[in-house]
């Protein structure tokens, strides 16, 4: 019995990340939107993100966000940028940071998880993976 | 034979049909940090090139990077829409008071003027507001009187606009003081509220 507690209790720990808030979205403009799961959501300010989100953009659109860690976001026109992996301990000040930039542009200014460990932070494009050590930058994706 | 070698060369082809190329570019950074962007795989290969140069632009292809330096002052129309699109940065920000009190200290006023102007600036703000004491006192008493001191701060930031649901306010009373004292010490640096704006 105290076997199956431990059990269920281990698993809703293991879930919980799943529907913890790892950032926000700040700003927005033109057309866009986050999609989790089957929904898409529309842009509002102070609109949570969660692992697993995908943040879109049409022609004209553009969404800056901010994550827990301090990690800053801007998507540029017309993108698809997932949020595949985010995990951070406030207390400790490590985690770990995964993004895809599948289309479009993303500018970057790392936080806490890329300084917490060598490549805590990754981004992947089509064809690169790129491990985040602290500078500002922009990825391209056409 | 030949069609073995051909092979890799005719998939490359569709490979860069299909897109996925792209750029990155390393900026100066904005805080005084030196380091770097590593591309630790390119078109399935493992691998390790850093990139420390800021003003740079570094091909990402399935070949591998290819970096070369950039004029900062002529990044595309794009790019810059891009680097302006970027939310400002958290500050922390402390806040004093007085012995036994919720009230901040008048020293600490012009920080609490600079928070509100601050806060009308930033869209989608949220707050983490975290209260502390000095060890005058028991603890128990202490967790009280910082949750106290977050609160009073957090009912301040609901009158400057920030909605409730995007604040919280703990108090972590003698616990991670600032300057480290015995039990029992007044000590003003330690009566305080740190305040993370975001």
């Amino acid at each position: 019995m105290r076997n199956a507690i431990m059990t269920i209790f281990g698993a809703l720990l293991l879930a919980q990340p799943a529907w913890a808030e790892i950032g926000r979205i700040k700003h927005s403009a033109g057309t866009g939107a986050v999609g989790r799961g089957k929904a898409r959501l529309p842009l509002t300010p102070g609109l949570q993100l969660e692992p697993g989100d995908v943040m879109v953009t049409g022609k004209d659109g553009e969404i800056g966000a901010t994550f827990i860690d301090d990690t800053r976001f801007a998507v540029g026109t017309g993108s698809r940028v997932l949020v595949s992996d985010f995990a951070f301990d406030r207390a400790t000040q490590v985690g770990r940071f995964m993004a895809h930039v599948m289309r479009g542009s993303l500018a970057v200014v790392p936080g806490q998880i890329a300084r917490s460990a060598r490549d805590a932070m990754k981004i992947r494009t089509p064809t690169s993976l790129l491990g985040v050590r602290g500078r500002r930058f922009i990825v391209e994706v056409r | 034979m030949r069609m073995v070698k051909a092979a890799p060369i005719a998939a490359c082809l569709i490979l860069a049909a299909c897109g996925g190329n792209g750029a990155l570019t390393v900026l100066p950074p904005d805080s005084g940090e030196d380091s770097s962007v590593a591309i630790l795989e390119s078109g399935g290969r493992a691998g390790e090139t850093l990139v420390t140069d800021a003003n740079s632009q570094t091909s990402l292809t399935r070949r591998g990077p290819v970096t070369r330096p950039i004029d900062p002052s002529k990044l595309s129309t794009r790019q810059k829409a891009l680097i302006d699109a970027l939310p400002p940065p958290p500050v922390r920000l402390m806040l004093y008071f007085k012995e036994g009190t919720t009230i901040i200290t008048p020293a600490s006023q012009p920080t609490l003027d600079w928070l509100k102007g601050e806060i009308a600036d930033r869209p989608g703000v949220e707050a983490q507001v975290t209260g502390y004491t000095d060890t005058l006192g028991s603890s128990e008493d202490n967790d009280l009187l910082s949750q106290a001191r977050a609160n009073e701060i957090l009912e301040m930031l609901v009158g400057q606009g920030v909605k409730r649901e995007f604040m919280t306010a703990v108090g972590r009373g003698e616990r991670s003081l600032r300057v480290q004292t015995a039990d029992g010490v007044r000590n003003a640096a330690n009566r305080r509220v740190e305040v993370v704006l975001r």
